[in-house]
């Protein structure tokens, strides 16, 4: 095997496995491999041939699955922070636009919140259903914003909570959205000419991305936390 | 020295390495062997992570570039790191001073 050879194999097995954001990770390999070959330049000016000069240098960095744990934590730690500002992007909007759907509905919002008027059989289960998930949402949206700012940067430690908290945020903003359709399709079934097409659709589009969006997030997060 | 012994201290040594100048990584770890006559021997690619998170915490700054057809990511300190490091210093020394005042047979009491 070549020198570059036995380096890009190395790379590639702290590689395999480790969580995105893809962009992060690729840089974090590239600076890797970059200081490989400075390993072996080095081993090679004391003397060592190539090949001895290579087994060197990749002795000196580590187990490559040693070194692997190190680098997905602080991966994972990215990722979550970014899954964690998307979901505290996106909520606020879904949010607002089933809020304006249902002002422009007619679902008897001046009397009460509109699940709470004419609610059909089932219905109210289903509210409660949504405002714990909206809890989870923004609670574990907050507390992975927390655990990976500035200062929490500081200390080395190994980051399980923030993958975590990112998993529950997004499976919480997935549910919010599962039960919000439950909602709109009991109100389809008993009383369909109250709601507003255009405000509705809207909404439920933007809901629907906003539900595929964090279903995926939540798999990368949950997958990180290993 | 083993990593385990070095854990809490990493951070001020890596912060220490570069308040000549920037360096790359694997000068860092060249750095730290030759500053300790190689009791500091960690597996040179746990530091990497580590220099991503004290960037991650705004006490260095990394940026690319290239020398002799390699491309290198270099890390300065930043204002707030030379602050941290002046602060590890001052908690070493206290610690250092507790610990060796422990340690060290004191010399006996003279009794006039």
């Amino acid at each position: 095997m070549t020198a570059r050879g036995a380096i890009d194999a190395y790379v590639e097995q702290v590689a395999a496995g480790l969580p995105g954001p893809a962009r992060r990770r690729v840089d974090m390999m590239a600076e890797l491999r970059s200081g490989l070959l400075d390993a072996v330049d080095s081993h090679r000016q004391d003397g060592l041939p190539d090949d001895a000069a290579v087994a060197a240098a990749t002795a000196e960095f580590g187990e490559p699955r040693v070194i692997a744990a190190t680098f997905r934590s602080e991966l994972a730690v990215g990722l979550a922070r970014r899954c964690a500002l998307t979901l505290a992007a996106t909520g606020p909007v879904v949010g607002l636009l089933w809020t304006a759907a249902a002002l422009a509905s007619h679902i008897g919002l001046r009397r009460a919140l509109p699940w709470e008027a004419a609610a059909p059989a089932g219905a109210t289960d289903v509210v409660r259903l949504l405002l714990l998930a909206l809890l989870v949402t923004a609670g574990g949206a907050l507390l992975t914003l927390a655990v990976t700012g500035r200062r929490a940067a500081r200390r080395a430690h190994r980051n399980r909570v923030a993958p975590a908290a990112a998993a529950f945020s997004g499976f919480g903003a997935v549910t919010v959205d599962v039960a919000v359709f439950t909602l709109l399709a009991s109100q389809l079934a008993s009383a369909p000419g109250g709601l507003a097409p255009l405000p509705v659709a809207a909404a439920a589009t933007a809901s629907l991305a906003r539900l595929v969006l964090a279903w995926h997030a939540a798999q990368r997060c949950r997958a990180a936390i290993a | 020295m083993r990593a385990e012994t070095l854990k809490g201290h990493l951070d001020g040594l890596l912060l220490a390495s570069l308040e000549a100048g920037p360096r790359h990584g694997y000068a860092i770890m060249e750095a730290l062997r030759a500053g300790s006559d190689g009791q500091v021997d960690l597996p040179t690619g746990t530091i990497y992570p580590a220099l991503r998170r004290l960037e991650r915490a705004g006490l260095l700054a990394g940026e690319w570039d290239e020398a002799g057809g390699r491309r290198r990511r270099t890390y300065s300190l930043t204002p707030a790191g030379r602050r941290a490091l002046v602060a590890e210093r001052g908690t070493w020394r206290d610690f250092s001073a507790a610990v060796t005042a422990l340690l060290e047979p004191a010399p006996r009491a003279v009794t006039s």
